[in-house]
């Protein structure tokens, strides 16, 4: 296989994981945001390594922001 | 609002339809949804502004109320959150209680029952043009003197309306508590306290109102013929038909443009990449198949400029009144009309706005049923199959595609009302609710207004077309290349395809619409991008030159099976998003699942009778 083909094919898998990302994001928000959160906290537990905190940090969402609609985008 | 540099919290609370949200819009800068009718805000919002002063100001915008004796779930909140017992959020700084300064004899109860209740507030006579023009006149500083509050003039609509508010909001800034000023009579025994509230607001009115009629001449005139129970509905079926007649008159020449964009673009994608699959994504997935979406924006536009006007007009809630008697007897009623017809947007505000009917049982009615009205992601699904199977020839005076359109409207429409009539039967309910609603003034639509709207509607569209429709096309995409070098049958998606098209093959649905059926439960829009992409993947593994997708599909299906899907999408609720609202309005699982059970069961039953007729009927 040539090293053109393996970045083309390299180019389409980053973009389908993405693609299951953003369905995830959009139309499971909070399931997301419970798998984010189930993630993140083993990584932030006291005596971890910092590079792990920081994982955890990225991982962890971003605080509720108190809106009523579940923000999956949908309202089209 | 005690420093200057502290964050004041400012609420604005007063009767529905007041201008509430416009003034909200041009205090913050925000765009909330804004109509000429009662019940759109049905949740709180926040926004920030900084006065002409400095001072920082968060501001809410509340669901309007009559009362602070709620009778719905959005009144509810505002009594809650002006009262400070709103969980998680302390009392508002300041109340700034908005009236429609063309209807104070309704508006100054509400202002008298807040008054009561002792906090700081405001009052800001919104729609003082609109009250000049009908030769109202209102004595400001009388009326500021006998409510012991400040009052302002405000226009919601002008750059410059909110002005006085602003300074009022800078001037205000230490106040402290306003004095509780009781109504005269209202603590003696015997008095109604809802006769105290009349008593004092004709008062009022006496003293400081001069109005030359209670209404506007214009909207006497119109109203003679708009709410007349014959010439009224046949008005009001004209103007829908017009509608969609207009989305298939105007919509075309954009329509040939972007569709003449998409193919140059996939030709000259497809000749400058070299072979590979990044090149079969791009071309095959990503602008075959956002092209096939992105292609019905204008219809989508049209449709939505349309109704756009017309909730600005103030006519909506007259159709609501002209279709109460119908609704009632199918077990819905008048208060329901708003929800469905926000429901033709989209169906998850349809359903939020449920939370302004009272009757829990009207609501829970009128939210089983919401996933029935067209909302606008079916319209490009609509549009693709009816351009694929109807000539787009004239009958009469009108576009055929444009009455199977409106047919298609009508048969939702009537679809939701019989579910209704059932389920009333069903619950053996008898009884039938009283419409109050309040008819607001007709309006000329401000083209600015529109204008702002049509540009919210077409980034929502663009954005899925961008967001959850681009993700879903290209994981379609590769399902359909897994693994490389086999048939397109024998594909991961050919065989999840294969299997599904056993359920689906009573309907007429072979294994690439039941494929696309999938990724549909995410958006109704994905079918078209999905079909595109199956269709270009097979076209391109067939070495088949690339056609658009209407062309490709009334080649290749039957009349009955692009029949049996129509039917099917008229009811099936190919939505999560719809039916995790649902779920959320109802705090049920039970009736979330009521609704998809019924709904799919009546898609599958539907298609299946529209199936086998058409097929009877030679259009196999």
């Amino acid at each position: 296989m040539s090293a053109g083909l393996l970045l083309q094919y390299a180019v389409v898998a980053l973009a389908a994981a993405a693609s299951v990302l953003v369905v995830l994001h959009k139309r499971f928000p909070n399931t997301t945001r419970r798998l984010r959160v189930a993630l993140a906290l083993p990584l932030l537990r006291a005596g971890r390594p910092g590079w792990m905190r920081a994982i955890g940090r990225w991982l962890a969402p971003a605080p509720a922001s108190g809106k009523d609609c579940g923000g999956c985008d949908s309202c089209g | 609002m005690n420093a200057a540099s502290e964050l004041a919290r400012v609420a604005l609370v007063g009767n529905p339809n007041c201008g509430k949200t416009a003034l909200f819009n041009l205090l913050t800068g925000s765009r909330q949804k804004v109509a000429n009718y009662a019940g759109v805000t049905v949740e709180r919002k926040e926004g920030r502004l900084r006065t002409p002063g400095g001072r920082p100001v968060a501001v809410l915008d509340l669901p309007g109320a009559y009362s602070l004796n709620a009778a719905s779930l959005d009144e509810a909140v505002t009594r809650d959150l002006i009262r400070g017992f709103y969980p998680g959020e302390p009392a508002p700084d300041l109340l700034v209680c908005v009236v429609d300064a063309t209807n104070l004899r309704l508006h100054l109860r509400f202002v008298l029952e807040v008054r009561g209740l002792g906090r700081p507030m405001v009052v800001a006579l919104n729609m003082m043009d609109a009250a000049r023009r009908r030769g109202i006149e209102i004595d400001v500083d009388t009326l500021a003197r006998e409510l012991g509050v400040p009052v302002v003039e405000t226009v919601a609509v002008r750059r410059d309306g909110a002005r006085d508010l602003l300074a009022q909001l800078d001037a205000i800034g230490g106040a402290t508590q306003q004095p509780r000023q009781a109504l005269p009579g209202a603590g003696d025994p015997g008095v109604d306290p809802g006769a105290a509230l009349h008593a004092e607001t004709r008062r009022l009115l006496a003293l400081a109102v001069a109005m030359p009629r209670r209404t506007a001449a214009v909207d006497d005139a119109l109203d003679r013929w708009l709410l007349h129970p014959v010439f009224g509905l046949l008005a009001l079926a004209l103007v829908m038909f017009l509608v969609f007649q207009a989305v298939y008159a105007w919509a075309t020449p954009l329509m040939d443009a972007i569709e003449a964009a998409t193919g140059w673009l996939g030709a000259t994608v497809g000749a400058t990449l070299p072979e590979g699959p990044l090149r079969g994504l791009l071309v095959d997935g990503v602008i075959a198949g956002l092209g096939g979406v992105v292609v019905f924006l204008p219809q989508i536009l049209i449709l939505f400029a349309f109704i756009l006007a017309l909730e600005e007009s103030g006519y909506l809630p007259r159709a609501a009144f002209l279709l109460d008697r119908g609704m009632a007897a199918a077990g819905l009623s008048g208060r329901s009309f708003i929800p469905l017809l926000s429901s033709f947007a989209c169906a998850v505000p349809g359903i939020m706005s449920t939370r302004s009917i009272q009757d829990p049982r009207d609501r829970l009615a009128t939210i089983l049923v919401a996933p029935l009205m067209t909302c606008s992601a079916r319209l490009p699904v609509y549009a693709l199959l009816i351009g694929a199977f109807i000539p787009p020839r004239a009958v009469g005076w009108f576009n055929l595609q444009g009455l199977v359109l409106f047919s298609l409207y009508v048969a939702a429409i009537l679809s939701a009302l019989a579910v209704a009539w059932v389920m009333k039967r069903w619950r053996r309910d008898r009884g039938e609710h009283p419409l109050l609603l309040e008819l607001p003034s007709y309006r000329l639509p401000h083209l600015r207004d529109v204008a702002i709207g049509l540009w919210e509607r077409a980034l929502i569209f663009l954005k899925r077309v961008g967001g959850i429709i681009l993700a879903l096309t290209i994981l379609l995409w590769v399902l359909l290349n897994v693994p490389a070098g086999v048939g397109i049958e024998d594909t991961l998606a050919g065989r999840i395809g294969r299997a599904l098209a056993v359920l689906f093959e009573p309907l007429g649905f072979d294994w690439r619409i039941s494929i696309a059926l999938i990724p549909t439960m995410a958006a109704r829009e994905v079918m078209v991008s999905s079909l595109a992409t199956v269709y270009a993947v097979a076209a391109a593994n067939d070495d088949a030159a690339s056609d658009v997708l209407r062309g490709m599909i009334a080649q290749d299906w039957s009349v009955a099976t692009g029949i049996a899907l129509l039917a099917w999408f008229i009811y099936a609720p190919q939505c999560i998003s719809t039916l995790a609202t649902i779920r959320r309005e109802t705090h049920s699982w039970k009736q979330t699942a009521f609704a998809t059970g019924y709904l799919f069961g009546l898609a599958y039953l539907v298609a299946f009778v529209a199936y086998r007729i058409a097929l009877a009927m030679g259009l196999g």
